[in-house]
This record gives C-alpha cells, sequence and structure tokens, in this order.
C-alpha cells in the first residue's frame, strides 16, 4: 500500500512542480504550491516524519502559501509582466547546466555508496516512535539546543526586518 | 481483495531510498531551472522553497534508513535527521517572510518587479 501511495504523491509531486515553474502568471503557481506540499507531506508520513508532515502542512500550506498570495495581490503585476518574451539561449544554457548537475544526482545515487543504507530502508521499522513529538523533541532539547535557540533568534529577527522592511517610512 | 492484489504486487517495491532520493533530486533539479530561467521575482523565491523541500525529503529518507538500524548512535542519528529537517522549516518561513518584505518595498519604489528591470546599480 505505501509503493501506491509513494508513486501517486511522487506523480502529483513532480507535475505539480513543473507546472509551478511554467506558469506565466504567478497566482497559477502559488495555486499548484498546494497539491504540491499535500502530496509532499504524504511522502513525509511515509517515511515516519508524522510530526513533520504536520508541520509542512501548517507552516508551508497555512501561512507561506497565503504569505505568497497577499503579496500577488498587493504588487499589482501589470499585463506586460505577465508575458515572458522568449528567447531561446537562456533556456538552453540553464538546461545544459541542470542537466549536467541532475547526472551528478544520478551518478551519486547509483554509486552504490547508499547500498548499505537502502537495506537499512527497507527493513521494517525497529523505532515505531520515530517521527513523533517525543523523538523529535529529544534531539531538539538535548544535543541541539543551541541550534535550536538561534532558530527562535532568527525567526524574531525575521519578524523585526519584515515588519521595518515593508513600512512606508522608517 | 483478490481483483486488486495483482495491481498491488505489480507496485510492490518501489518505495525505497533510491526512489526517495531521485524524487528529492527531481524536485531540487526542477526548483534550480526555475530559478534560473524565470524572471518574476514571486516565482524565483517560490523556486527556492521547492529546493528547501526536496533537501527537507533528502533529510528525511536518510533519517529513515539510519533510524531502522540496529546501532543506537545510528537511531540517534535518524532522530538528528529529522531535528535537522525542522530547522530547515523554520528557515525557509523566516526567508520567505523577509524575501516578501523585500518584494512589497521594491515594487513601491519601482514600476516592475522584472529581474531584467533591476538595473538601478548599472545606471
Amino acid at each position: 500500500m505505501a509503493d501506491i501511495a509513494f508513486l501517486i504523491s511522487a506523480v502529483v509531486t513532480v507535475l505539480c512542480a513543473l507546472i509551478i515553474v511554467t506558469r506565466k502568471n504567478p497566482i497559477y503557481s502559488i495555486i499548484f504550491m498546494l497539491p504540491f506540499f499535500l502530496a509532499m507531506s504524504v511522502i513525509f508520513v511515509l517515511l515516519q516524519a508524522a510530526f513533520l508532515a504536520a508541520i509542512q502542512i501548517f507552516i508551508y500550506g497555512g501561512a507561506i502559501l497565503v504569505l505568497f498570495l497577499f503579496v500577488v495581490m498587493l504588487i499589482n503585476l501589470k499585463s506586460s509582466e505577465l508575458r515572458d518574451d522568449f528567447s531561446l539561449w537562456p533556456y538552453v544554457w540553464a538546461s545544459l547546466g541542470v542537466g549536467m548537475f541532475a547526472g551528478a544526482v544520478g551518478f551519486f545515487i547509483n554509486g552504490g555508496m547508499t547500498r548499505k543504507l537502502a537495506m537499512a530502508f527497507e527493513a521494517p521499522a525497529k523505532n515505531p516512535f520515530l517521527g513523533s513529538c517525543e523523538s523529535l523533541a529529544a534531539p531538539l532539547l538535548k544535543e541541539h539546543l543551541v541550534p535550536f535557540e538561534v532558530v527562535s533568534v532568527l525567526i524574531f529577527v525575521a519578524l523585526l526586518g519584515a515588519v521595518i522592511l515593508s513600512k512606508k517610512r522608517v | 481483495m483478490d481483483m486488486f492484489s495483482p495491481v498491488i504486487l505489480a507496485f510492490t517495491g518501489w518505495f525505497n531510498l533510491e526512489a526517495c532520493l531521485l524524487l528529492a533530486g527531481i524536485v531540487f533539479i526542477i526548483g534550480v531551472w526555475g530559478f534560473i530561467v524565470r524572471k518574476n521575482v514571486l516565482i524565483m523565491l517560490i523556486c527556492v522553497e521547492l529546493m528547501l523541500n526536496a533537501v527537507n525529503l533528502a533529510f528525511l529518507s536518510f533519517a529513515r534508513a539510519h533510524a531502522s538500524s540496529a546501532d543506537p548512535a545510528l537511531k540517534a542519528a535518524g532522530e538528528s535527521g529529522q531535528a535537522a529537517a525542522l530547522f530547515v522549516i523554520a528557515v525557509a518561513a523566516a526567508e520567505a517572510a523577509v524575501g516578501l518584505a523585500i518584494v512589497i518595498t521594491y515594487s513601491r519604489n519601482r514600476p516592475s518587479v522584472d529581474t531584467r528591470e533591476m538595473d538601478l546599480l548599472k545606471h
């Protein structure tokens, strides 16, 4: 069952990512972010990360998506900006570079470096609590306590920065 | 159930580490491609979110692989992988907030958010 769920969500994820990148109007890109994040969170659940899947829906689907939507409505795009005047060369160069990068990724995945890990992945889960709040909180509050606090400072600074940047007059 | 069992058998084994990493790589590459090719700042920011999501997927698939091992140190590494994914989500939220604030300020002062017309420093 997990295999079928993974296949469906993988196909939805890739299709939505392609739609997001290729639409001219940013509204359509943002609307298609929602199925992208939902399918990604299905994969997170399959990977035994239930808490992170919920966080993914809250933060990405709830907060970031709505933020993008509000900004698109605020900055009134002119209709002239909605067309991309087409020139082939940037696409050719970008596809070439991206293709080389994709080859490197494929080489890494096929390189046998992960063979032992792949066997461990297929084994039945020996840690049924993985992905629960408890198992996620333990490393956060023990060995990663300093980064955890730094992240809270980072979010506070980002909040202040966003407010100050978007104020009319400083 | 018997009617569907051949269908279920045909799809067995697709959910493995290589498939997850391949999906993460494909989504990351689509994000890189969009970031290079598109000229609209908003869609470039969305592509950054796509890339961060792909990195999260890679983190979580490695965490799942490590957490299944019998070694307690590797098991702890699996839990730390999920903590790293949480950090990535937090940084992505902060980045989106600041980036969109910059876009709003820019669009208030200049007529367009097209990156081809962002040439104030050139003239």
